[in-house]
């Protein structure tokens, strides 16, 4: 019993990292449908931001964290003015902005293998891993208990943002359509930037956390790819399918590994995505997409 | 259900709800063999839905459609088009990287087959077949007046010249049911008057069905002798040209707002 | 010839076969895919196995690894290819690591994550020009016909195709297991080549790597394909030197094209009279009289 409701506190807190990456990859989705491939990189550019500034500079976790989350924001934006504002101004094409996203993520990734070399680093010991007693029925560890915290606080935030704000307003707009929302005197160039900022400030987030788990190399990023399989679970730019389908991904991981093999637990996850999209095609709660004829 | 002989395709009682909307609503009609029948109403009215669960797009929700004695519900898109019906779309559908004659022969080739191993190898029947289904398809091209663009990309082709490609394209399936959805949308008068020039001519030499919707009123009349008259989804009339043109219930759907206007 | 040269020249024909596949399923069918290197894997795997422990001759241990990665196909296709755009990019995706881990997981049979070596490298210059050769008249015969037709139509519009009589979900399960099957083929010559292989071979960045060289190439071209393949093999050569800077260049140049020319090198045409036509004569002649009206 101990064990299980270990796995679970686990699986919840992995499964909330996920959510963190899964939200902001498919927040960019809703609103220019195509999958960011680069979205990782935004991840690892968080990572090692905040690595950075915590060993050069010797600040604390507060200030190498906002450092983080600011510059992945920005460097998501530049992303997407220089690789993809091109494209999409362009073409309509979506498949012309997912190669090209692919690209970018291997540039993203292939500069830290050069500037900062390919081996494992540990980020300094900022975010407390110590053991937690829950109330004696299991025992876990302060990080995974911060991790869910963390997400919840930045998952509220992008709700309050989403339902407050103009701007929100607007983004929930685009995500019916872009067009419509651009006729309608939104400007969508600012939008896109502030969707793009959005979605790197959270991947940041969960890059910190994943660095912490696994150590921080460039190809952390391709942990984005269990991200995407949970939106696409959830259903591609469904805001809550992102965060369910993280959060069934975050468990099936942690109970297949508990109970079963840490080996198979990605093969789980991925029998899980298949299995999902057989029953259903667009997700648990995607847009049925039906064509008019 | 009784069905007379002549009946090629008839319609009824079927219903089509999308979402809380009834689209079409008990629509029962025949469409004669060999006649040219008109499918007319207001936008919205339901007449392209109509072609949709002809053939077989969406499911119907009740009622029955038979195409010569046998019933399309419960077959995919494809097999109905097998079935010998073809049609043309309002959004004009055509592939538009491909050329015009590439557009045709595609249709063309269900009727001149040959086997894998054959389309792998080029041996056997391809050399012979495909010259078949290519000559077919010029002339096709030929007949609604687009040979000369043949080597052109479809996509690339003035919008009139679309909907004759759609309609070459359809008549390579060889049905004997047309459905035109439209033809003569976004067309100037002289291209109208020149398609229903080209809609009588197939129809007279290619012995066929055809069911052609429009909101032109005055284009259906011209040339099809039996008129279905459809609003909110419902038949309100059926009849000659005359009896559309006097039917009350037809001329408050169409004409309502502007007798208001006098 | 030299032995470099020689390598170089297998290595291009190989990858060659395996960009005709992609092709025709992404370029000709317009089916997405992210995860070909599970039907390389299958391919090399089933060559190596078969020749190492059961004693066969390579020819049949090849065609074997080509009909096995196209019974895959089949049956990954029959319920996958009913997904649409990116919902079937991140299920390939997901379907090719499950093969992956499988792979490294099944210990007593592939060896797992060690990998196979010792492999007979029957793979000389005049073996792969023969099966290139064969292979690539198969795939410009199947492009012009009755099914390369089809495929483009599938493509283009698939509403409009099935409404032509087209049965879209036949003709998309028939593309996947022919490009399984030339890259399953193209997996038991590499095998053949390399003489040791490696589940980590056959990652996600193998798949990305076979789809963008047909993307380079232009989609919707046979000859662009091999174009496309045959630059970005030969320029990944030349930076071999310098292996660094040669993932960040592949990367950059895949961001370029999708900005620059995302149609590809050669659009949609193939090297031949017609491309040729199309570059010195813009007016094409009447074939016929024009029509009653």
């Amino acid at each position: 019993m101990g064990t299980f409701i270990q796995q679970i506190i686990n699986g919840l807190s992995l499964g909330s990292v996920y959510a963190l990456i899964a939200v902001g990859y498919s927040l960019v989705y809703s609103i220019l449908l195509f999958s960011n491939f680069a979205h990782g990189g935004f991840l690892v550019i968080g990572g090692y931001i905040c690595y950075y500034t915590l060993n050069l500079m010797g600040t604390n976790i507060w200030v190498a964290g906002f450092a983080a989350l600011v510059g992945a924001g920005f460097c998501a934006v530049l992303t997407e003015r220089l690789a993809y504002k091109p494209i999409r101004e362009r073409t309509s094409v979506t498949l012309y902005l997912l190669i090209a996203s692919m690209g970018m993520s291997i540039v993203i990734e292939n500069i830290f293998v050069i500037v900062a070399g390919g081996r494992f680093r540990a980020l300094p010991p900022v975010i407390p891993t110590t053991p937690v007693d829950l109330f004696g029925l299991a025992t876990t560890s302060a990080f995974d208990l911060l991790s869910l915290v963390a997400a919840v606080v930045f998952l509220g935030g992008l709700q309050l943002f989403l339902t407050r704000t103009k701007w929100g307003l607007a983004i929930r707009a685009a995500a019916y359509d872009l067009r419509v929302a651009g006729l309608m005197g939104v400007n969508v160039g600012r939008l896109i930037s502030i969707v793009f900022f959005v979605a790197g400030l959270l991947a940041a987030v969960g890059g910190i956390f994943l660095s912490v788990r696994y150590t921080l190399y460039p190809q952390l990023g391709m942990i984005t790819i269990k991200a995407f399989v949970a939106a696409v679970i959830g259903g591609l730019g469904s805001l809550p399918g992102a965060v369910v389908g993280s959060l069934i991904l975050g468990l099936a991981e942690m109970l297949t590994a508990g109970f079963l093999s840490s080996q198979l637990r990605d093969l789980v996850v991925f029998s899980l995505l298949v299995i999902t999209l057989i029953v259903r095609p667009s997700g648990l709660f995607g847009k049925d997409i039906k064509e008019k004829v | 259900m009784s069905l007379d002989e002549t009946a090629v395709l008839s319609l009824s009682g079927v219903n089509k709800f999308f979402g809380g909307v009834h689209a079409v609503s008990e629509m029962t009609f025949t469409v004669e063999k060999g006649g040219l029948t008109g499918l007319i109403g207001p936008n919205g009215a339901g007449k392209t839905t109509i072609f949709n669960l002809i053939t077989g797009v969406y499911p119907v929700n009740s009622g029955e459609i038979l195409f010569k004695g046998q019933s399309v519900l419960s077959r995919k898109s494809h097999e109905i088009i097998h079935m010998g019906i073809a049609r043309t779309f309002q959004n004009l559908r055509l592939f538009h990287r491909s050329t015009v004659l590439e557009n045709v022969m595609t249709a063309c080739q269900h009727h001149h087959p040959y086997g894998f191993v054959e389309s792998l190898t080029h041996l056997g029947r391809w050399k012979k077949e495909e010259k078949v289904i290519r000559d077919r398809s010029l002339e096709l091209l030929d007949r609604v007046g687009l040979a000369d663009r043949a080597d052109q990309d479809a996509g690339t082709l003035p919008y009139g010249h679309q909907r004759r490609l759609e309609i070459a394209r359809a008549l390579a399936l060889e049905p004997e049911l047309l459905l035109l959805d439209e033809p003569a949308a976004g067309m100037n008068p002289e291209e109208v008057f020149a398609l229903n020039d080209l809609i009588s001519a197939i129809h007279r030499d290619f012995d066929l069905t055809i069911l052609v919707i429009e909101h032109h009123m005055d284009l259906v009349m011209e040339i099809c002798p039996h008129i279905v008259c459809m609003n909110f989804g419902a038949r309100i009339a059926e009849g000659g040209p005359e009896e559309i043109q006097n039917h009350p219930e037809v001329l408050k759907a169409y004409l309502g707002e502007e007798v208001v206007d006098e | 010839m030299s032995n470099y040269t020689e390598g170089i020249l297998i290595l291009l024909m190989i990858n060659g076969i395996a960009a005709m596949g992609v092709s025709l399923l992404t370029g000709f069918t317009g089916i997405f895919t992210l995860g070909h290197a599970a039907y390389l894997a299958i391919g090399s795997y089933t060559t190596a196995i078969l020749t190492l422990d059961y004693g066969f001759h390579w020819l049949p241990a090849v065609i074997l690894g080509g009909l096995l990665a196209m019974i895959v196909g089949y049956l990954v296709g029959l319920p996958t290819l009913k997904l649409m755009g990116d919902y079937y990019a991140i299920a390939s995706i997901g379907l090719a690591e499950s093969i992956r881990l499988i792979i490294e997981n099944w210990q007593s049979v592939t060896n797992g994550a060690r990998g196979i070596p010792g492999i007979d490298t029957f793979t000389t210059l005049p073996i792969t020009a023969g099966f290139f050769v064969v292979m690539a008249y198969g795939a410009f015969c199947l492009i012009n016909g009755r099914i390369g037709r089809a495929f483009k139509a599938c493509r283009d519009d698939h509403v409009a195709a099935s409404l032509l009589g087209f049965n879209t979900p036949r003709y998309r399960v028939l593309s996947l297991s022919i490009s399984a099957f030339y890259v399953g083929i193209a997996g038991g010559l590499y095998a053949g080549f390399i003489s040791f292989i490696q589940p980590i071979m056959f990652d996600m960045l193998k798949s990305t790597e076979m789809t963008s060289v047909v993307v380079f190439g232009g989609l919707g071209s046979m000859s662009g394909a091999l174009l496309g393949t045959t630059i970005i093999t030969l320029v990944t050569e030349l930076f071999r030197p310098i292996s660094q800077y040669r993932m960040l260049i592949y990367g950059l140049v895949l961001v370029l094209v999708m900005v620059f020319r995302p149609e590809g090198l050669l659009g949609r045409h193939e090297v031949g009279p017609a491309l040729f036509r199309k570059l010195t004569r813009r007016v094409t002649p009447a074939p016929g009289e024009r029509g009653p009206l």
